[in-house]
């Protein structure tokens, strides 16, 4: 049913808001101290962990762990009103994504109580940094067809295979690989998968990294060569890797991130009318207003994940039409520019990342054509 | 209905509770929700074949107004059911994916609600409304030969003033809308306006939100309703020895039909709960409502073409139930501002709130925290 696609839209109250306040005035001290300079699609591109430890010494990290864990045991929306400032601010927020959005939930949820006292007081701090091992050179949108094989060897299991598009491998600890424990039945295409924790650090284990088209480095492949895993480091259970690694997309799909990659360039595209160096046009209150809307569905989904309520269709309405939109600011906003204004250096800097970046928008975390497809079968399509 | 906080009750993965609630939910009643449904599908499926011309329906009219529908926003004391904006919201959407031809937003959100700011007797006789121009002529006034009497809000040298006008007392030139719905030329007697009883310039401001958003609730209804006629065609029509609905081309037009009209209900929803919560007093209303006239309006651009792509020629007959919703979505789209004018109020709001400030005039319509934007109304 149409009209059950989307959860309630809850309004946000006073307590949230002096949070929102609270970390948007420790960012805007933080870029006048000089810390950061705001770009666009700072989730990927921007690595700090001086800053992400400093997150997590103010308790923004971890938000969601239980404090026995080292966490701070606040809500999912309380997560999700400093994520949305953090994104908004265009801070360095790389180092830690992945382990704060993914990571440390899947872990809460499958994690042996060593994994979770293991990791996630580290997590918490901003200490270890995670990547993600899911997609191969010929396992994109089609992950059950991941080939990357791990066999059984005495204490544990020998990983052999390539991952490919890891942010940051080559800063970060660890990932959760996701690997074949049974050999492919054609017809049970999505048994026989296991999810392993792998030191990134350890032997055996070459990342090779893949430039960008803007020359920058965030993506690797990985090579694990005969990589030993201990039984210990098994994430979950044995052949349920396909849903353990379904449930951490639901986290990854439905986020802020989603909407907000280019809000520093709406932002200044904003001053920038203001100020006469771009003309006064009315896309621009189009796409706030999109943006707006979405936020308030984004919050949606939050809302009803805290309350352990199915969302994963909302949340994949929110990632096609989000990422859409945060595309289109950088489009919009390139042809309202005209070649000579160079001396805009700031706009400029924020609009070309913006144009290089925005493909990846509708790819990363699941293509827009395969959401598109979810939401076809939330519909009942499929 | 008393706004809950599930975020205080509601288990949670935390093991903490926070001292504060988080959120809440301004919903309409469920009861209200279920009548309504209820009533609506029986109306559709009772229906007369659809038909060119719209006009009120009587029997319709009466039966809403038995069960205290017709004017639930109004105050008990005067006679209405004091529901609240989330109530009206949920029956203008409910009887707009109904193509119910009732004039619910004129007589009771707009009308009834003007007659009560000005404390001006309510006989029960059926209301529309509209803001005439300074010579006295106001346009496009939808059911106004319907109606016994025309509701005006005046603006006359910095008062506003609300005028309870008898039909036999206007000039009124019959014309209809796209949709094919009354929407006549009424001409008043100037010093009939004048004579109209002062109210708060906040009622004279607030009248142009009230509108957008009670037409944007009604649009996201009607959008609501063309995602359900869209699946169930899709499943029945058959095209290559399969369903149409199995084609990936065909889901995919579907699945932004329905992001589109999803996104169009959240920022609705958003505007409703600022306004229920506040009784329309927090200054963040005009951002609010331009964001859901914006983005139901650009939404229904895409909802009106797949739809109409879906259903193939059949959705373009007088017989299809389709256009007694594509037609009045188009209608209402245009009402209480065109998509151009609130884009540009949006925009206007962005740009004097500027880098620093857009994300807080975003998330709490103001660019200010705590500080009231100040920005008027204009027609």
């Amino acid at each position: 049913m149409a009209a059950g696609l989307l959860p309630p839209v809850p309004r946000e109250l006073p307590a949230l808001t002096d949070l929102r306040l609270e970390v948007r005035a420790f960012l805007a001290q933080q870029v006048r101290d000089g810390v950061f300079v705001p770009h666009v699609d700072t989730w990927l591109t921007r690595w700090d962990r001086d800053f992400t430890r400093e997150l997590g010494r103010r308790g923004w990290l971890g938000m969601v762990i239980p404090e026995e864990y080292g966490g701070r045991g606040r809500t999912y929306l309380e997560r999700f009103v400093v994520t949305e400032e953090l994104l908004v601010a265009g801070a360095p927020v790389a180092a830690h994504w992945i382990a704060e959005r993914q990571i440390g939930p899947s872990l809460l949820t499958y994690g042996t109580e060593e994994q979770k006292q293991a990791f996630l007081p580290a997590i918490s701090r901003g200490e270890l940094v995670f990547g993600i091992g899911m997609s191969e050179p010929d396992s994109g949108s089609d992950l059950a067809s991941v080939r990357t094989r791990a066999e059984r060897v005495d204490g544990g299991w020998r990983l052999t295979g390539t991952k490919v598009w890891t942010s940051g491998a080559h800063e970060a600890d660890a990932f959760f690989a996701l690997a074949r424990t049974e050999t492919l039945d054609p017809v049970r295409r999505h048994d026989g998968l296991s999810q392993f924790i792998v030191d990134l650090r350890g032997p055996d284990v070459h990342i090779r990294p893949i430039v960008s088209m803007d020359g920058d480095h965030h993506f690797n492949e990985v090579h694990l060569d005969g990589v030993f895993v201990p039984d210990y480091r098994v994430l979950g259970r044995l052949g349920a890797g396909w849903t353990q690694v379904t449930s951490e997309l639901a986290f990854e799909r439905s986020g802020p991130e989603r909407v907000l990659s280019t809000f520093q360039l709406l932002a200044s595209a904003a001053q920038a009318m203001e100020d006469g160096r771009l003309p006064l046009d009315e896309g621009l209150g189009r796409l706030v207003a999109r943006v707006a809307g979405l936020h308030q569905m984004s919050f949606a989904v939050s809302h009803a994940l805290e309350a352990h309520e199915p969302a994963e269709t909302a949340a994949a309405v929110v990632k096609v039409l989000g990422t859409t939109t945060e595309g289109d600011i950088a489009d919009y906003v390139d042809g309202l520019t005209a070649t000579g204004w160079v001396e805009d250096e700031e706009l400029f800097a924020l609009l070309h990342a913006a144009i290089l970046q925005r493909p990846g928008f509708t790819l990363r975390g699941g293509t827009n054509e395969i959401l598109r497809g979810v939401i076809a079968r939330g519909l009942g399509m499929r | 209905m008393p706004p809950t906080s599930p975020a205080s009750s509601a288990s949670s993965a935390s093991s903490a509770q926070p001292a504060r609630p988080l959120v809440e939910l301004h919903g309409a009643d469920p009861d209200l929700v279920g009548v309504l449904s209820e009533l609506f599908a029986a109306y559709r499926s009772g229906r007369p074949a659809p038909t060119h011309l719209v006009d009120l329906d009587r029997d319709l009219w009466a039966h809403l107004e038995e069960l205290g529908l017709s004017r639930l926003t109004g105050s008990p004391e005067r006679g209405g059911s004091g529901g609240t904006w989330a109530d009206a919201a949920a029956l203008l959407g409910i009887a707009a994916g109904a193509a119910a031809p009732v004039p619910l937003v004129e007589h009771d959100v707009l009308g009834g609600w003007l007659l009560e700011a000005a404390g001006l007797p309510d006989d029960g006789g059926l209301r529309t409304v509209c803001r005439p121009d300074p010579s006295g002529v106001a346009l496009n006034v939808t059911w106004a030969r319907e109606a016994t009497h025309v509701v005006a809000l005046w603006e006359d040298r910095d008062e506003w003033r609300v005028a309870d006008v008898p039909l036999d007392h206007v000039a009124l030139t019959e014309r209809r809308n796209i949709a094919g719905e009354p929407s006549d030329t009424v001409e008043f007697d100037v010093d009939e306006l004048e004579a109209g009883v002062v109210v708060s310039r906040g009622v004279g401001e607030q009248f142009h939100l009230r509108g957008a958003l009670a037409r944007s609730a009604q649009n996201v209804g009607a959008m609501e309703r063309i995602v359900e006629i869209v699946l169930r065609h899709v499943a029945e029509r058959t095209q290559f020895g399969r369903p149409i609905g199995r084609f990936q081309a065909v889901q995919h037009l579907i699945s932004d039909i329905a992001a589109e009209t999803a996104l169009g209900r959240a920022a609705t929803d958003a505007a409703v709960a600022r306004a229920s919560a506040t009784n329309w007093t927090d200054p963040g209303m005009l951002f609010a409502v331009g964001v859901a006239k914006s983005c139901v309006g650009h939404g229904s651009s895409v909802v009106v073409r797949g739809a109409h792509q879906v259903l193939g020629a059949i959705g373009t007959t007088l017989e299809h139930e389709l256009h007694t919703l594509t037609k009045p979505i188009l209608a209402r789209r245009s009402e209480y501002g065109s998509l151009h004018e609130w884009d540009e109020t949006l925009t206007s709001l962005a740009v004097s709130a500027g880098h620093d400030r857009l994300w807080s005039l975003m998330t709490t319509g103001r660019a200010k925290a705590g500080r009231p934007s100040g920005h008027a109304v204009g027609r």
